[in-house]
């Protein structure tokens, strides 16, 4: 064994439809070669997939990985990946969690646990240790997520055990159901909920005792006591644990980016009733952080008076006070925390539910649907209780609620007028930051391997700082520089916001990598495993099907000028994202319709990846 | 001066550093079940975060109930003695606030020892919810509560650069408002 620490080698199987479980032992070239979280998933999801894959079929699985640094005395390392064919887009599809789940995970002593079939009854599974049980959840059939890890702690009779789950939009099989844990901690994109609810897969409970391997414990604390130290000195830490994400509110207002009704403008005039500010000084009742994280962005808000009294939830971040709040011209922050407790509970993802509800207002507002279609809702911008029906509409698909579980690409299909209005990429609505002021964010979100999120790549900030007027080469190496180092955090199972927001610099990760598995990495050498899981995540898209007009930002990206605030006329060309495009493709190593070419899935040990990509030009 | 370790709850995060570093240095670790302190985390009735460690009392109950005096207090410290101990989880129980933890692959129950009087989950909070104080200041917060809650708070919005803030200040009346007043 040249692995030292890091891994349990171990990864579970569980066939929910024989009802069985297996442990196998896991090679060490794989270990290494995919590094963990979403690295193993896309392999795993690889190796099982087959050209016609259903997402909710019994054939399609989920895999869920920490990675080899989560649960370790690291800043920020309680990260886990959800990996499956997605159900949102229908393509390669992940998601990660924060929290503590995939910590608990890890000390029972697994690296991944790996989920195919269908159970026959409603169910969640038990894992305590090396006992692993497969338990009736018929009774908490329709309960929403915070409820039933409530309940489960209290039936298991252990407070401290980490439970994920799905709500009712999950067992319903909404396209935009996500996974919870911790008390709405959420893997939100991509519809990994929707997954588990088509596997009758209620819960995962884990609770765990095991020490976690490391090579080096000693080096690894030497660089963790300096990681903290140098986090807790920046002269924003303490301003990120009072308002973490919240705080971008201002930022993208001022910048112009924030979306608003339906991402047609930038510019919210009530930002300032929705902003960190607002939900620091009236709404904050407490800080959460994920685990062994310094910065502790979550924020605990209670609603104290008016019609949403006694509301209480974790959040909201940016993403979903921007898509409750300006997106759909709510500028009431207790009604955006409503919205996201509600969403929290059903189990759907605020950004695509968010995105949905707006394109619905809109819709209504330029009579593209008759008030019939929407069950007689007359929705307007800013009317808060319709948009929590909606939200209940969906969750539980009922009405036109039925037609948006199923997502963008549902939306279309009984509404085609709606396409140019709805602002998603491969199917994944786009995420809260508007991309015509970015050639870079038009870029990153249509090249996207899971749709339009801006998990991938996040140049915005970058090109908006440097005025638009730089190269496209640069322009195209930056986005492919992101769609690397974002994605190593997804593998390594840590979180990349003190890298990203507070400088934290990202070669400490190969210090801590090497420490942990007692192999000396560095950074490129990191750098080069993500990007050969890009080719992976680009070779599973295209034997799903994938095609170059699929990579092509939302439509009002080109069409539909901003109207007002610092970029009003704004809007991209078409025919410089045509050039970036092939520019974005010759320097990934991928040919002009976006298939890799042999040498670069050679390079990136993916020979396994060529018959098929050969298939799909035959095609 | 003797110090002690006290939490303010209503500053953690949950963050679990606390566990980290303890596990680190006192089992030798990566493993937060081998702490010698425990967060709790309560959600959502109520929403409390609580970091659970000894208090070192100086007359403990753990002590009164290990039937073979394997807890003595040395040096202000309450100290398990592990070739006494018969691992009876006496002292597990008797503990008021649950401070004394076991695990499967430790022999002996453990607990916090102060880490040589420089507690390391003090210096390493990074919400400054666990604090190394002399032990005169303990209590020093429900005076302050006190001292507020007889004053008649109000109130006041502002704005500074533009930003909405509060100020409280204390009305002063005349004459006691407590009942020993009057």
């Amino acid at each position: 064994m040249i692995i030292k620490g890091g891994y349990f080698m171990k990864v579970l199987h569980v066939d929910l439809t024989e009802c069985k479980t297996h442990v196998e032992e896991v090679d060490e070239e794989f270990a290494l070669k995919y590094i963990g979280g979403r690295g193993w998933g896309a392999r795993l999801v690889w190796e099982n997939m087959k050209e016609d894959t259903d997402p909710l079929s019994p054939e399609n699985i989920i895999v869920i990985a920490p990675g080899p640094l989560s649960g370790l005395y690291l800043p920020s390392s309680g990260k886990t990946s959800f990996c499956s064919i997605s159900p949102t887009t229908g393509i390669y599809g992940d998601s990660n969690i924060g929290g503590m789940f995939g910590v608990e995970l890890r000390q029972a002593g697994f690296d991944a646990v790996v989920i195919k079939g269908k159970a026959p009854e409603l169910s969640y599974l038990w894992i305590d240790d090396d006992d692993i049980q497969l338990k009736s959840a018929e009774k908490y059939a329709g309960m929403g997520s915070i409820e039933t890890e409530h309940l489960l702690r209290e039936d298991i009779g252990d407070e401290t055990v980490k439970v994920a789950s799905i709500g009712p939009a999950g067992e319903k099989l909404a396209r935009m159901a996500c996974i919870t844990a911790d008390w709405g901690r959420n893997a939100g994109r991509t519809g990994m909920g929707a997954v588990l609810g088509s596997k009758n897969l209620k819960a995962i409970a884990i609770r765990g005792t095991k020490d976690l391997p490391v090579a080096d414990l000693p080096r690894l604390t030497l660089a963790s006591n300096k990681a903290y130290k140098k986090l807790s000195r920046h002269n924003l830490f303490e301003f990120w644990q009072r308002q973490g994400l919240m705080s971008v509110i201002d930022y993208a207002n001022t910048a112009g980016i924030i979306p608003t009704h339906n991402f047609k403008d930038t510019h919210f005039e009530e930002a300032e009733k929705i902003n960190g500010d607002v939900m620091e000084l009236e709404y904050k009742i407490g800080d959460t952080a994920c685990f062994g994280c310094p910065m502790a962005c979550g924020n605990v808000n209670l609603v104290k008076d008016g019609k949403y009294a006694g509301t209480v939830i974790e959040g909201p971040e940016y993403e979903t006070a921007a898509m409750f709040g300006s997106n759909v011209g709510i500028s009431d922050f207790s009604a955006i925390l409503r919205a996201n407790y509600l969403c929290d509970e059903y189990g759907i993802d605020t950004i695509t539910a968010g995105s949905l509800i707006s394109v619905m207002i809109e819709a209504y507002e330029k009579d593209l649907v008759t008030l019939e279609e929407l069950d007689g809702m007359a929705l307007t911008w800013g009317d808060d209780e319709s948009i929590m029906e909606m939200i209940r509409k969906i969750a539980f698909r009922e009405g036109v609620g039925d037609t948006l579980a199923e997502g963008a690409y549902g939306v279309i299909k009984r509404w085609p007028q709606l396409a140019p209005i709805i602002n998603h990429v491969k199917g994944l609505d786009q995420s809260a930051y508007d991309a015509r002021v970015a050639m870079t964010m038009a870029l990153g979100y249509a090249t996207s391997d899971i749709g339009a999120h801006h998990a991938r790549a996040w140049p915005i900030a970058k090109e908006l700082e440097m005025g638009a007027n730089w190269d496209l080469n640069d322009k195209a190496d930056l986005v492919i520089y992101h769609q690397t180092v974002r994605p190593l955090f997804d593998m390594l199972g840590v979180c990349r916001l003190p890298w990203i927001e507070l400088g934290f610099d990202e070669n400490t990760y190969a210090e801590f990598y090497s420490a942990t598995v007692g192999i000396e990495f560095t950074l490129e050498e990191l750098l080069k495993l993500s990007n050969d899981v890009y080719n992976l995540t680009r070779a599973i898209n295209i034997r799903l099907g994938l095609v170059r007009s699929d990579d092509r930002p939302p439509d009002r990206v080109f069409n539909d000028p901003i109207k007002t605030g610092p970029h009003a006329g704004k809007v991209l060309n078409r025919d410089e994202f045509r050039e970036i495009l092939d520019i974005y493709y010759q320097r990934r190593g991928w040919d002009i319709d976006g298939i890799p070419t042999d040498e670069t899935l050679k390079a990136s040990d993916l020979e396994d990846a060529i018959e098929y990509m050969v298939q799909r030009k035959a095609k | 001066m003797r110090k002690k370790l006290t939490v303010i709850p209503e500053r953690c995060s949950g963050c679990r550093v606390c566990e980290l570093v303890c596990s680190i240095s006192h089992a030798g670790v990566n493993n937060p079940k081998k702490a010698n302190i425990r967060v709790i985390s309560l959600y959502p009735h109520p929403v409390i975060k609580m970091p659970i460690v000894c208090e070192q009392c100086k007359k403990p109950k753990c002590r009164d109930a290990c039937p073979t005096d394997a807890i003595v207090v040395t040096d202000g410290v309450v100290t398990i003695l592990e070739d006494r101990c018969v691992s009876c989880h006496a002292c597990v129980g008797a503990c008021p606030i649950g401070a004394i933890f076991v695990h499967e692959d430790i022999e002996t129950p453990f607990k916090c020892d102060m880490c040589s009087g420089k507690p390391k989950c003090a210096a390493a909070c990074p919400k400054k919810a666990i604090l190394y104080v002399p032990e005169h200041t303990l209590g020093q917060a429900h005076r302050l509560a006190s001292a507020l809650q007889y004053a008649n708070m109000q109130e006041v919005e502002y704005y500074e650069h533009g930003v909405k803030k509060k100020l409280r200040y204390a009305e002063i009346e005349t004459g006691g408002t407590r009942g020993d007043y009057k």
